[in-house]
């Protein structure tokens, strides 16, 4: 009897141990939860500050007893600031005023004793290990020879004269003390032009196919330069001009990889001429809380804080602002005249038709060439979208009416007045 | 003559030779960071300011990428009185209504569902769970509009899309006051508030002008 109620004990004791250690693995995990959905907007568990402080050692900097404290500013900061704790109102003054959401009626007690047992022992950050999967062609930076190529040739020309006036000076002394030696009288000294020309003379034809394939390389230069006029595409590889920007911004990271749409950051292109480049605070919007890349961690992204002013470790903008100085990829000279607006809002035309798949680019490039060519041809063969847009309306019906009969019509660009000089130049 | 011949022979040699040179270096070889030789820079660029140039004016480098003068107020600007500060949240909650007319609702919640897949669905994700690829990103996602944000009022949704909140940053400067509030109209139906829409201001919304109409009056010539 007395050996079974001892069993039935040990039995409840086994089982209550059990419960608690299920019951507190079952906290961490639900604080783990909670915090992700109540506080990981403005805390993290590290000592990065987002809108909040970050929680690392928050509970040897609050007042004591720290839970006890902690509890209470969870569920209601705003009445132990107005209770007069001088610990929460320096919290609330340090972080400008911005208050903390009241807890009170959506966390019991017990969910705020879960979230506080998370953040005392938050599961550590993955360390990654070896090189990262993605730091392919992306990471490796351009390294280029210290010296320009003309300088080493101009050096070299430079330095074989010298060898040249040398050689000659001493091959006529020697000769001149040779001529002393047998008697003879001295050679006159004649100038390099004077026995280059009898050189020439004396070996007409070497000079002939030097002299031709001068002309030849000449002629062959003088054409390669006239490719240099003009904005840089070739026709047949399709490749353009594609310079390396201040910051490695890549467009595929965004829009493929993060799928944010184009207008995100070229918001006024619906709107106005431009399509717009995004200023800094734009980057902001997301980049004050995702503070590293995939492939060149913080180094770009800091420069967007050094454009922005933005104090990483304060949280706060500090006024001191760079233009970030981006170059310039798609240009038009000063007398054509093109609208985005128009030709996105009303001629509903993708981005990709004018700009290529920019979603496959890590380094912006120009994919078409912008000259009145291909303006034209586009023009001459695109079709209008006129059905069910409302810019076209009055329009359309009036062409349904003028070529009524003619089924074979299609309203290109072309038919509505797209070719017309004035339309682009003026 | 035998001579004269041996030198042709020579000159045609020479020609082929230079033409081996030219094929090996293609034509039109180009460094892909310059934007090439300008062809007449007078036409290129004219002396009036054009967007995205820097200028030196009397000695002062100006970029004409600036913020407009401060206090030069835009056609059909409006003050936004609001304060950026917790208090001035809780106040656009209470008091701050929709300026659009109701009745067209449906027309604004389809205008504001183009503008969420441009200006929000990265972060928030398409049906607003926060799940967005962007969002998860962050240190902490957005939280969803059917769960912790179903009850937040649509000043306070006006207010945050303009100042920003938490981890959001501000979007005053990307979207118009018509268009917040119409984001605000596709906000509320993902909050699960879609309010029935009266059959007979239906057919009165089809008149009014959509969004494709508006910026077709903004389409030069």
């Amino acid at each position: 009897m007395e050996n079974n109620k001892c069993r039935t004990s040990l039995q409840i004791l086994f089982a209550a141990v059990l419960l608690l250690t299920f019951s507190f693995k079952l906290s961490a995990q639900d604080g783990a939860n909670l915090f992700k959905k109540n506080c990981a907007v403005c805390h993290t568990t590290s000592d990065v500050k987002l809108t909040g402080p970050g929680l690392k050692g928050v509970f040897d900097r609050v007042p004591k007893p720290a839970d006890a404290w902690l509890t209470a500013w969870i569920l209601n900061s705003e009445k132990l600031i107005k209770s007069g704790d001088p610990y929460a109102n320096k919290i609330y003054n340090d972080y400008s005023k911005a208050a903390m959401t009241v807890f009170e009626g959506q966390l019991t007690e017990k969910d705020v004793a879960a979230i506080l047992s998370y953040v005392k022992s938050p599961p550590a950050p993955p360390t990654s290990s070896g090189p990262v999967a993605n730091a392919d062609s992306e990471a490796t930076e351009e390294v280029r020879g210290g010296v320009e190529p003309v300088y080493l040739i101009l050096g070299c020309i430079v330095l074989l004269n010298i060898l040249l006036y040398t050689l000659r000076s001493v091959r006529h002394s020697m000769q001149n003390s040779a001529n002393k030696a047998q008697g003879k009288s001295e050679t006159p000294e004649i100038t390099f032009f004077e026995e280059a020309k009898q050189w020439i003379s004396g070996n007409r034809r070497i000079v002939g196919v030097i002299s031709l394939v001068l002309v030849f390389g000449g002629m062959k230069s003088c054409w390669d330069a006239c490719y240099q006029i003009g904005v840089y595409y070739d026709w047949k590889t399709q490749k353009g001009y594609k310079p390396s920007q201040p910051i490695k911004f890549s467009h595929k990271l965004h829009t493929d990889d993060n799928e944010i749409a184009c207008q995100y950051c070229h918001n006024t292109v619906e709107k106005s001429r431009h399509s717009g480049i995004p200023t800094v605070n734009i980057c902001m919007n997301c980049h004050r809380g995702i503070t590293s890349g995939p492939v060149y961690k913080e180094k770009e992204i800091s420069k967007i804080y050094a454009a922005a002013g933005w104090d990483k470790d304060n949280q706060k903008y500090t006024g001191k602002e760079n233009p970030l100085k981006w170059i310039r990829v798609y240009t038009l000279p000063d007398h054509v005249y093109f609208n985005h607006s128009q030709h996105v809002v009303v001629g509903k035309l993708e981005c990709a038709n004018c700009h290529g798949d920019v979603k496959s680019m890590t380094v912006i490039e120009q994919k078409n060439p912008l000259t009145m060519k291909w303006c034209i041809d586009c023009h001459r063969t695109t079709q209008v979208a006129m059905e069910g847009n409302a810019y076209y309306d009055r329009l359309h019906k009036a062409l349904k009416e003028k070529y009524a009969g003619q089924y074979d019509v299609k309203f290109t660009v072309e038919k509505i007045g797209g070719l017309e000089c004035a339309k682009c130049h003026y | 003559m035998d001579m004269n011949y041996k030198t042709i022979k020579l000159a045609v040699a020479g020609v082929a030779l230079t033409l081996v040179f030219a094929s090996l270096s293609s034509c039109g070889v180009r460094d892909e960071n310059t934007p090439g030789v300008e062809f007449m820079p007078d036409m290129y660029r004219s002396p009036s300011v054009e967007n995205y140039g820097t200028y030196v004016i009397d000695g002062d480098t100006l970029y004409s990428a600036m913020l407009p003068v401060k206090g030069t107020i835009a056609r059909n600007y409006l003050p936004y009185t609001y304060e950026n500060s917790a208090a001035g949240y809780e106040a656009a909650g209470l008091n701050l209504k929709t300026p659009l007319d109701m009745a067209h609702r449906d027309i604004f919640e389809k205008d504001g569902e183009v503008l969420y897949g441009k200006f929000c669905i990265h972060c928030h994700g398409a049906s607003g769970a926060g799940d967005g690829k962007v969002g998860l990103k962050l240190p902490g996602p957005p939280p969803a509009y059917d769960g912790a944000l179903k009850d937040l009022s649509e000043g306070k949704i006006f207010h945050s899309i303009t100042y920003g909140k938490n981890s959001m940053g501000p979007h005053s400067s990307q979207l118009s006051v018509e268009e917040r509030w119409k984001l605000v109209c596709y906000v509320q139906k993902l909050q699960g508030k879609k309010e029935p829409v009266d059959s007979t201001k239906q057919v009165a919304a089809v008149a009014t002008p959509t969004t494709a109409g508006e910026h077709s009056s903004g389409g030069h010539h």
